[in-house]
């Protein structure tokens, strides 16, 4: 068991989950944002319906009321590591397939990455808070999946970032979880924490 | 009834990136009088109902030897599509042979099985494909059996399916329009959240390269700039392409966008003792290619950088020596410079001096009838006083103050 919170980690915690709250709201917006260019620049059906794309974490989770302050963070952490090598990759495949044609585009992947490699690092410092220390990062990054169309790896993208979207979402409800007095003292995110 | 022996063919081979099948057969020359004329139907059945799709006419003359012939038949749709069958048949004009003489019996049938017909076919084709603007495009739509196709779009609109198999529809897109940057969407739906797809670019052939020039700033290297003309409407890894070439050293360099301004540049190795360039531009994308040639005397398109450093030395009342360094191999040439000297008082003057070009060197010019005690500007500009092709650019502007009298 960890001894009890000290007023100042019980701040401090409340500061960085109150920042990741805001941060968790601008990504989303941007990946709203993100999503209509996408739809248009991709010549995509916006009301298309995509199917599970293999290697993008599930935002939907069971029990979500019962899982630890812990068991969010890494989640979110795996999360946002996966999305982080995701984006990434569809900023290589744009650039290779539309060259300077859509900078526009490109800008907004990468500026969308950029947010989602910060709320990565800003859970890193809260599993720091907790004094857990976040996973080595090779534990993080699916595969970059092997041949794909071009029209698999638009429909791909599109999946990404619906994806995202639903996690900025989930992000902001498990980070306002955290600051919770209630559950915001460490014991609460230590019991749960599993070996 | 004269009946030839029924044909056999040797190899029907399918090319799947340009939908064309190549029918080799041996015309069993060795039995016949030299010099025979010999005919060979051969026709071309697709789909489940091994529908006639084409029918041709390959002539030929016997030569008393087994010759193997070669014909090929591009499709009009890809060959992944459904099956496609060939067989053939010949007739020999005998004409020793005063009787009836006809066609021999079709030969076997030979078959390229479409991806229809595989376990994992399923998928949309052709695949990422690349046409001119005002071609006709066939997809199909490989599904698994059972499977029903609730519609097939290009881009935004919903064509008519044409039913190939139990596993294979198609549609057929006539005179495809330019696509966007990110290629039209061709798009088969088997269920809400099941569908296939594949991407067209319909762009343009690149257009002959416009304006080529080439100039040397330094008898280093050249540069050759150009306008690309009409866009081809490709982007990214399908974008046109330049590559220079150079008849007579035979060198070859690809060409690349500067970052900066968008434009076409390529450079080219300035070789020792050649004066005379024969350049040939090559411009290609995946629908077709141009070019453009030039040939150019080096030492007429000479355009000097700015010149750099500039100094003064040797002052005195009404006059000075100013020095300025160019950064460039010139000894082949002879320089001409233009120095501008201002000041407040007077209008500004033009002072124009001609000297032998050096290897990366500072020159100097002794300027005279300068009024004594009085702040001057200065810059200097040069160019080939032999063959004048372009200045350079001014240099920056120096000042210098002459001496009391």
């Amino acid at each position: 068991m960890a001894a009890a919170d000290s007023p100042s980690a019980t701040l401090r915690r409340r500061d960085l989950c109150s920042r990741g709250i805001r941060l968790a709201g601008k990504m989303r917006s941007d990946v709203i944002d993100l999503l209509d260019t996408y739809v248009e620049r991709q010549g995509l059906d916006a009301s298309a319906s995509v199917a599970v794309v293999e290697g993008v974490p599930a935002a939907a989770v069971e029990h979500w009321d019962e899982q630890s302050g812990t068991q969010r963070l890494l989640e979110n952490l795996a999360a946002y590591r996966t999305f982080r090598t995701l984006l990434a990759q569809m900023l290589e495949e744009q650039r290779e397939q539309l060259g300077e044609a859509d900078a526009g585009l490109g800008r907004a992947l990468a500026a969308v990455l950029l947010q989602v490699s910060a709320f990565a690092y800003h859970l890193e410092e809260l599993l720091r808070l907790e004094s857990r220390g976040a996973p080595s990062e090779e534990e993080a990054g699916p595969p970059q999946p092997l041949h794909l169309g071009l029209f698999e790896r638009k429909l791909r993208g599109l999946g990404v970032l619906r994806e995202l979207a639903q996690w900025a979402v989930r992000s902001a409800r498990d980070l306002r979880q955290l600051a919770k007095p209630s559950l915001g003292s460490s014991s609460a995110l230590s019991t749960a924490e599993s070996p | 009834a004269f009946v030839p022996l029924t044909p056999r063919i040797l190899s029907l081979t399918p090319d799947f990136s340009t939908s064309t099948l190549n029918l080799k057969w041996s015309d069993n020359g060795s039995i016949f009088p030299y010099g025979l004329d010999a005919f060979w139907q051969i026709q071309i059945l697709r789909k489940e109902t091994m529908e006639k799709v084409t029918q041709v006419i390959y002539y030929s003359k016997l030569t008393q030897e087994d010759v193997i012939l070669s014909w090929n038949w591009t499709s009009d749709m890809p060959l992944e599509c459904t099956s496609h069958y060939v067989k053939i048949r010949s007739y020999i004009n005998v004409t020793q042979f005063v009787g009836p003489k006809d066609w021999s019996d079709w030969s076997a049938i030979e078959e390229v099985p479409g991806k229809d017909t595989e376990p994992n076919g399923s998928g949309m084709f052709p695949e990422d494909s690349v046409v001119a603007v005002g071609s006709d495009v066939t997809f199909c739509c490989i599904h698994e059996e059972g499977q029903e196709i609730q519609q097939m779009k290009y881009g935004r609109e919903i064509y008519p399916m044409i039913r190939l198999s139990s596993r294979s529809s198609a549609i057929r897109v006539l005179n495809a329009s330019a696509s966007n940057a990110s290629g039209t969407n061709v798009v088969c739906r088997l269920s809400e959240y099941e569908m296939h797809g594949t991407v067209l670019f319909v762009g343009y052939a690149p257009d002959i390269p416009q304006n080529l020039s080439c100039e040397t700033s330094n008898f280093v290297t050249i540069k050759c700039t150009w306008k690309p003309g009409r866009p081809s409407g490709l982007y990214g890894k399908r974008e046109t392409k330049y590559s220079l070439s150079e008849r007579m050293s035979g060198k070859n360099v690809s060409c690349k966008v500067d970052e900066t301004n968008g434009e076409r540049v390529c450079n080219f190795s300035v070789n020792p003792d050649q004066t005379t360039y024969n350049f040939i531009l090559r411009a290609s994308n995946p629908i077709g290619q141009a070019e453009s040639s030039l040939v150019i005397d080096l030492t007429q398109r000479v355009h000097p950088k700015a010149p750099e450093k500039l100094t003064f030395s040797g002052t005195n009342s009404t006059s000075v020596l100013l020095h300025w360094f160019i950064n460039g191999s010139f000894a082949e040439i002879r320089l001409l410079c233009q120095i501008e000297i201002s000041s407040g008082h007077s209008e500004q003057k033009t002072h124009n001096v001609s000297m032998p070009g050096g290897g990366f060197s500072t020159y100097t010019a002794q300027l005279n009838a300068l009024r004594p005690y009085t702040k001057y500007q200065f810059r200097v500009r040069c160019s080939s006083a032999d063959s004048f092709w372009r200045w350079s650019d001014w240099s920056r502007t120096e000042e210098h103050t002459t001496s009391e009298a």
